[in-house]
């Protein structure tokens, strides 16, 4: 009887001491847990920010779309003579005024503003490729 | 090339350009267009000095014009024309916004 009790006493004991030790537990599981839960937000933002960063235009595609642009335009004269590295008054036969319409018309198709200095500075097809390259927010 | 003055030209007919396409109504956008380009280009072998800078000055003039004309033309648009392409039919928007259904199909 007096055994019985002190072995039921023990018993209790333990289950209650497995108990209280359990909490403890779970938080030091828990911990890593938490650390992986705050450190996913950041890689998935980094993640982001490198998907915004790289979504810029190809050099191929920007190259392409001034080419049909200058297809598409009536004045210029030898249209074999057009590809990605024609000057425009040397080889495609444009004067100064041309190229003001050629640059304006670039301007449109990526939709930016390029400002008088740089537009002046325009005269081949390499250029303008390279000053779109060069703007982050052409498209 | 390179000289001041054909700066300020290409400068100037920038500018027109840039301009008359702000136009809403597309008789008036296209006009100005046009009008910019002859202009230019009917001029485009004057060399006389005095001669030039007159031109330059009535350019300038004309661009007053437009930057005007432009700001009057937003205040009353027109529906599209057909020749325009893209939306066409009446506004429908409300809350100034230019919201345009064909609505004679």
């Amino acid at each position: 009887m007096f055994r019985a009790a002190i072995l039921r006493a023990a018993r209790t004991a333990s289950q209650s001491a497995v108990r209280a030790q359990r909490p403890a537990f779970q938080r030091i599981t828990q911990t890593p847990f938490l650390q992986s839960r705050i450190s996913t937000p950041a890689t998935s933002i980094s993640a982001i920010r490198c998907y915004a960063s790289s979504s810029g235009l190809g050099q191929d595609e920007v190259t392409g779309r001034i080419m049909d642009l200058l297809k598409n335009f009536d004045k210029v004269q030898d249209q074999s003579k057009l590809s990605a590295s024609s000057h425009f008054t040397n080889d495609l036969g444009l004067d100064s005024l041309d190229t003001v319409e050629v640059v304006m018309a670039i301007e449109e198709e990526f939709s930016i503003e390029i400002p008088d200095k740089e537009a002046d500075a325009i005269h081949s097809v390499s250029q303008a490729v390279d000053y779109i390259m060069a703007q982050p927010d052409a498209h | 090339m390179s000289n001041p003055t054909a700066m300020q030209a290409r400068s100037l007919y920038r500018s027109l350009l840039r301009q008359s396409s702000q136009f809403a109504a597309y008789n008036f956008r296209e006009y100005a267009w046009r009008r910019t380009k002859d202009a230019f280009r009917e001029h485009s072998t004057v060399t006389d000095e005095r001669r030039v800078q007159e031109l330059m000055q009535m350019g300038i003039k004309e661009l007053q014009v437009l930057k005007r004309q432009t700001v009057v033309s937003q205040f009353f648009q027109l529906d599209r024309l057909v020749v325009e392409g893209g939306k066409t039919g009446k506004q429908t928007g409300n809350r100034n916004g230019i919201i345009r259904t064909n609505d004679w199909t």
